[in-house]
């Protein structure tokens, strides 16, 4: 009989905190209730004559304004408390996190009958739109109860950190952010909310304020900002060619573009890509996080990047589509465009998530694994998108997939950065090898951490298990509807689950049941607000695995109805699934055993400890045309008195990549090219004014003679 | 009081005020400065007034003693010229509250006097200019405007500002006298100086001498590029800048070079027309300098210690975009371009305004003593930032819809590669605004300890910032209501 130490409670809001819980529980019951109409509670409320009034009321899309001002009224009230009475602090932020939930909890039969709609016109010069439809819903419930519990989470977890004002009051505005970029109605909307998001979370990024944490804070807004160009650019090419930004089928208009499409579309997936974490432009995703306090981790990979996933679906289902009412079936050529760009993007997905997980499997600190393994889970997500592209009007398993894994992955993967969190709390440490033995001091942890672990390899009964099989479903479909070569993903993709499976049981393994020397004497055994926030999330992980059709028929079928999609199609291939068909099981099977086998050859053959060469780095790659370019051009510049600046020339022909990044070098040589040029410009002023009089006039007479 | 003499009276008062600052030198000195306030008052709501009567009445002409336009002066106040005095007199509004907080960092105390003279006079040449409708008055007055601009530039009695106002007086008379070049080559062929009538006759002109016009031509380009500061010619702005006091940077950075950029509008909009420019490829000449300057101006922003010199540079990129939607010659560039010339105007004179605060308090101009700043000066800092974040072209400030615009413009004349270089050209932005304002607000604060000891700052110093700031946000929000007034004067320049 193993004797757990004593439980005790340090954390003041604990009961509190486990009330609210408690109610958000309720709330989630209530939905369940509502959704399989327990009681006749969902006819009593959807026939009652308020509920048909409040639809037809023009007031009731305010709604979108309300959840979105929340946040920012609960920040600005927390500044108003900040250090002076904690407690107040704390709870402001929790109840507005509360109260949002209860309203979007709330909102479900309003949405299921009608779309929210807001058009500010005038504003921007183009006006703009917000608007909430059954796919930014599920985002959203999905958002709000993560927010809520990490909110809880956070409150205890940032005791032990300094400046959590600021912290709670981005993470807040952060907060309002996410809500906006997901309830808005056109693209400009949603970039301008996308925006505000890259610059609060980076405050959150930043917390740390220590050398690192500016590295990669750095390295996170530039590369945030490029993608907000990149999406801008798209958004300057669509308005001049379409004339329209909101959210409505432009295929039409935008197949008589050619190439150009192409380009658009290749801007916004980029664009949204990088805040996804796809594979060439993932490379901010796995610095942030180790730097972050774990709750903006587990927003950041739990929420932020679901948004930039939810950006490509919304962007490509709404203007690459056709619309329902003329969409003319699966041969209609206008799925041409869409077709094309599903395959680039399933390939962009496939690469990204097996890049994540080798990735992962090497790494020893246990946030940077959980960063890497949400690059190669953000595969996943992108290979369904891309299937539900390429297929075009049967391409509904692929966003089935998408939609699903978006939820189950922003569950298991907040609740595995919780738990990471929790090990830095107790211990300070977060490198695996040196951890070990931690079930016994932290069992509830452990749990916890074991219903997550199941739930990302994907283990039946767990949720991580149905979206994984319903991607696999839809890969299947790419290769049989589709073209064979798609076989080659499928795998991968199994080979990739298996890597993910291996990946758990080594962190298992090191993290928890290993034995160590460490006896954490001093680590003592509470109750805090830590595990309830954990504990909840974890319920809600089981219940989805248990009952895999329960979030199809709540959220997702809504969504598909509304996309264009073949409504035989969902019907009777998405309505009535069996995820728990014996050929699935026993694949699942074989991936489990495959995990098995990957771990105890890695551990055996130490395969864990290999470290890629330096030029194997995907900056590296990418960058070595630039690099060698800097390098050069000074000694282009000053001929054999090349090292003007010894500090400078030492710094550009620095070899490795992690210590001066692509920016810095950037800046060194326009520091060299401005020593060099600056002057010698302003001091032959007579010349440049002679020499571009004369081109210039030279030039017209050519042109007119 | 006739209306059509209103834009003769804005100008007669200017130039009273300066005749009446040395009057007044035994009076306290801030008998000047309301004097000198109620008299921009008065012009602002005069211009103000001016601006609404010609969008919605007519356009005024008035001629000079009544002789025929011919021989004579002629003023005309159209939407065109009425947008952009409004424009300037609002900022320098702005610019002058600022600098009557005694925030005129250098200047001797006994040179204040001769400040607000030349800043007068300065202003009167301006509006002259966009008045005017005679080619060689313009020049007149842009002589005026040269020589004030170079006395303000030297107004500090130092070296180092002798030297630069030097190189600024010897380009910018390079550039006057080219100017004046082209008058001479218009006049010989058409033998008019008035506007309206050389562009009657210009196309006769250009068929029977077509080489007096091209070489006109290039001489004006080259003449107004350097005293707008387009790229290659550029080459006084900076040290002009680093040299001057605050408020004279943000005075030249925000209107005087855009002034000279109006007067090469007019000559080629007014003057030569779109048949002839389109002739000669004008367009593709303008394109290039302005490709140019974004991606030049951006980079040796990037490399420059003192924050005066990079937001010079910076100005230099500025004017490629208001040039790249001057090139384009068509409506939708011009409409771009004058947007960006008011939504740069604000931008440039919140960062001058805000730097100058920081420049006076805390006596350093180097871009790495920054840190904490954010602690100490958070209204100063705070308009640095948002201003910044508009150059950068972040949504819901001024700068966004001036990107946006110009790139609708850009697509417009199916020029898909200036769309590039606009978008790295931001991205230069971002690696030179970004990294002051993390500085600022994020790294070392080893100076909050010293926020008891700084000074309070006067009031008259922190409104117009607060305005500024404000300025560039709701007109980032709500673009609309001044793009009436710009397409009017976009309008009033096309045929």
């Amino acid at each position: 009989m193993i004797k757990f130490p004593k439980m005790k409670i340090f954390d003041s809001m604990v009961k509190s905190n486990s009330y609210l819980v408690g109610l958000s529980m309720f709330l989630l019951v209530y939905f369940i209730g509502f959704v399989g109409n327990w009681f006749g509670i969902n006819e009593t409320i959807v026939n009652s004559v308020w509920f048909l009034n409040l639809l037809e009321s023009r007031w009731v899309d305010y709604l979108i304004v309300i959840i979105i001002s929340i946040p920012i009224i609960g920040a600005v009230v927390e500044l108003k408390y900040g250090e002076n009475s904690v407690k107040h602090r704390d709870k402001s932020v929790i109840y507005m996190g509360f109260l949002t939930l209860v309203i979007i909890v709330l909102m479900y039969p309003i949405i299921l009958n009608k779309t929210l709609l807001i058009e500010i016109p005038q504003i921007f010069s183009i006006g703009l739109t917000l608007r909430i439809d059954m796919l930014g819903y599920a985002v959203l419930i999905l958002s709000a109860f993560i927010w809520f519990f990490v909110m809880i989470y956070a409150h205890e977890y940032m005791t032990h950190e300094k400046k959590t004002t600021r912290f709670l009051f981005f993470l807040a505005l952060t907060y309002s952010s996410v809500i906006g970029a997901i309830s808005s109605g056109d693209l400009l909307m949603m970039f301008i909310f996308f925006e505000i998001m890259t610059i609060t979370s980076y405050m959150l990024v930043i917390h740390g304020q220590n050398e690192q944490s500016y590295k990669a804070g750095y390295n996170y807004i530039i590369m945030g900002l490029i993608g907000g160009f990149l999406i801008l650019t798209a958004i300057i090419l669509l308005y001049f060619n379409i004339g329209d930004l909101r959210f409505t089928s432009a295929i039409a208009k935008l197949d008589t573009l050619g190439n150009l499409k192409y380009w658009i579309m290749g801007l916004l997936v980029f664009g949204f890509g990088i805040k996804a974490g796809m594979a060439p432009v993932h490379v901010w995703l796995p610095r942030t996080h180790p730097v972050a306090p774990t709750p903006a981790s587990a927003l950041l990979s739990g929420v932020m990047i679901k948004i930039g996933a939810f950006g490509i679906i919304r962007v490509a289902t709404s203007y690459y589509f056709p619309s329902r009412e003329a969409v003319a079936g699966i041969d209609d050529p206008l799925w041409q465009a869409a077709t094309n760009i599903g395959a680039i993007i399933i390939w962009s997905g496939i690469i990204t998530m097996a890049l994540g997980v080798f990735l992962a499997l090497q790494q020893a600190n246990i946030k940077k694994m959980l960063a890497y393994h949400s690059i190669s889970q953000m595969g996943y997500i992108i290979t369904g998108i891309g299937v539900a592209l390429y297929l075009g009007y049967e391409g509904a398993m692929g966003l089935t997939g998408a939609m699903y894994h978006i939820i189950n992955h922003a569950l298991f993967k907040s609740l595995l950065f919780m738990v990471a969190g929790v090990i830095y709390y107790h211990t300070k440490e977060l490198d695996m090898y040196k951890l070990g033995g931690l079930w016994k001091k932290l069992p509830f942890t452990t749990m916890t951490f074991l219903i997550a672990a199941l739930g990302i390899s994907g283990i039946p009964l767990f949720n991580g298990y149905i979206s994984k099989t319903i991607l696999h479903h839809g890969i299947v479909e790419a290769y049989e509807l589709g073209h064979p070569v798609f076989l080659y993903a499928e795998i991968i993709f199994i080979v990739v689950s298996a890597g993910t499976v291996c990946s758990f049981i080594k962190m298992f393994y090191y993290v928890f049941l290993r034995k160590t020397d460490n006896e954490y004497k001093t680590m003592v055994f509470d109750y805090s607000s830590l595990d309830i926030a954990m504990w909840s999330m974890a319920i809600i992980i089981v219940l989805i695995g248990l009952s895999p059709s329960f979030i199809l028929k709540s959220l997702i079928i809504p969504i598909l109805n509304l996309t264009t999609y073949d409504p035989y199609f969902i019907e009777h291939h998405i309505a009535h699934m069996n995820v728990f068909a014996y050929k699935d099981l026993l694949m699942t099977l074989g991936i489990v055993g495959l995990g098995f086998v990957i771990f105890i050859l890695g551990k055996k053959y130490h395969l864990f400890h290999l470290h890629l060469p330096k030029w194997l780095s995907i900056e590296y790659l990418f960058f070595l045309p630039a690099y060698i370019i800097m390098r050069n051009l000074c000694r282009i510049m000053y001929g054999d008195r090349c090292p003007m600046d010894k500090d400078d020339f030492a710094k550009l022909t620095e070899k490795d990549v992690e210590k001066i990044g692509f920016i810095d070098r950037f800046i060194i040589t326009t520091n060299v090219f401005n020593r060099r040029y600056e002057q010698s410009i302003i001091r032959s002023d007579a010349i440049i004014y002679t020499g571009f009089l004369t081109f210039i006039i030279i030039l017209m007479l050519i042109t007119k003679l | 009081m006739n209306i059509e003499q209103l834009p003769i009276i804005n100008l007669l008062l200017f130039l009273l005020m300066a005749l009446v600052i040395p009057l007044l030198k035994r009076k306290p000195f801030k008998i000047t400065l309301i004097l000198g306030f109620v008299v921009l008052g008065l012009v602002l709501i005069s211009s103000g007034y001016l601006l609404w009567y010609v969008n919605n009445v007519e356009v005024i002409h008035y001629t000079f003693g009544g002789h025929e336009a011919r021989f004579g002066i002629e003023f005309i106040v159209d939407p065109f010229s009425a947008l952009f005095t409004t424009i300037i007199a609002g900022l320098a509004a702005i610019i002058y509250i600022y600098s009557s907080g005694d925030a005129t960092e250098g200047i001797e105390k006994t040179e204040y006097g001769r400040y607000y003279v030349l800043l007068f006079i300065l202003l009167m040449s301006m509006f002259g200019i966009l008045y005017t409708n005679d080619l060689f008055n313009t020049y007149v007055f842009i002589e005026i405007l040269s020589i004030t601009t170079c006395a303000i530039i030297s107004i500090k009695k130092k070296k180092d500002t002798y030297t630069s106002a030097f190189r600024y007086v010897m380009m910018n008379e390079l550039g006057s006298l080219s100017y004046l070049f082209g008058v001479a080559l218009i006049y010989m062929a058409t033998g008019f100086t008035n506007i309206t009538l050389i562009s009657e006759s210009i196309q006769n002109a250009y068929a029977s001498y077509p080489v007096n016009i091209i070489v006109a031509l290039g001489f004006m380009i080259i003449g107004l590029g350097i005293k707008a500061a387009i790229f290659p010619f550029h080459i006084w702005l900076p040290d002009a800048h680093s040299a001057a006091p605050s408020t004279s940077s943000a005075i030249l950075s925000a209107i005087v070079i855009k002034v000279y950029i109006l007067v090469l509008v007019k000559v080629l909009f007014r003057v030569f027309k779109l048949d002839i420019l389109n002739e000669m490829n004008i367009s593709t000449i303008l394109l290039v300098l302005a490709g140019v300057a974004m991606i030049m101006g951006s980079v040796f922003a990037i490399a420059q210690k003192d924050v005066k010199r990079m937001l010079g540079y910076s100005s230099v990129a500025q004017m490629g975009y208001i040039l790249l939607g001057i090139g384009l010659l068509s409506f939708e560039g011009l409409r771009a371009a004058f947007f960006h010339i008011l939504s740069h105007g604000l931008m440039k004179t919140a960062l001058f305004l805000s730097v100058g605060e920081i420049i006076y308090y805390k006596k350093t101009r180097k871009v790495n003593d920054f840190d904490g700043m954010g602690f100490i000066m958070p209204v100063a800092m705070g308009v640095f930032s948002i201003a910044a974040l508009g150059m950068i072209g972040i949504p819901l400030t001024s700068g966004f819809i001036s990107k946006l615009n110009l790139g609708v413009a850009v697509l417009d004349q199916n020029q898909i590669i200036f769309l590039v270089i606009l978008i790295v050209s931001s991205l230069l932005n971002v690696i030179y605004y970004l990294p002051i304002i993390i500085l600022a607000f994020l790294k070392n604060e080893k100076y909050r300890y010293r926020l008891k000891s700084i000074e309070p700052t006067p009031r008259t110093m922190i409104a117009p910032l607060v305005l500024l700031g404000v300025l560039i946000v709701v007109v980032g929000l709500f673009p609309n209501q001044i793009m009436i007034f710009i397409e009017a004067a976009a309008n009033s320049l096309l045929p």
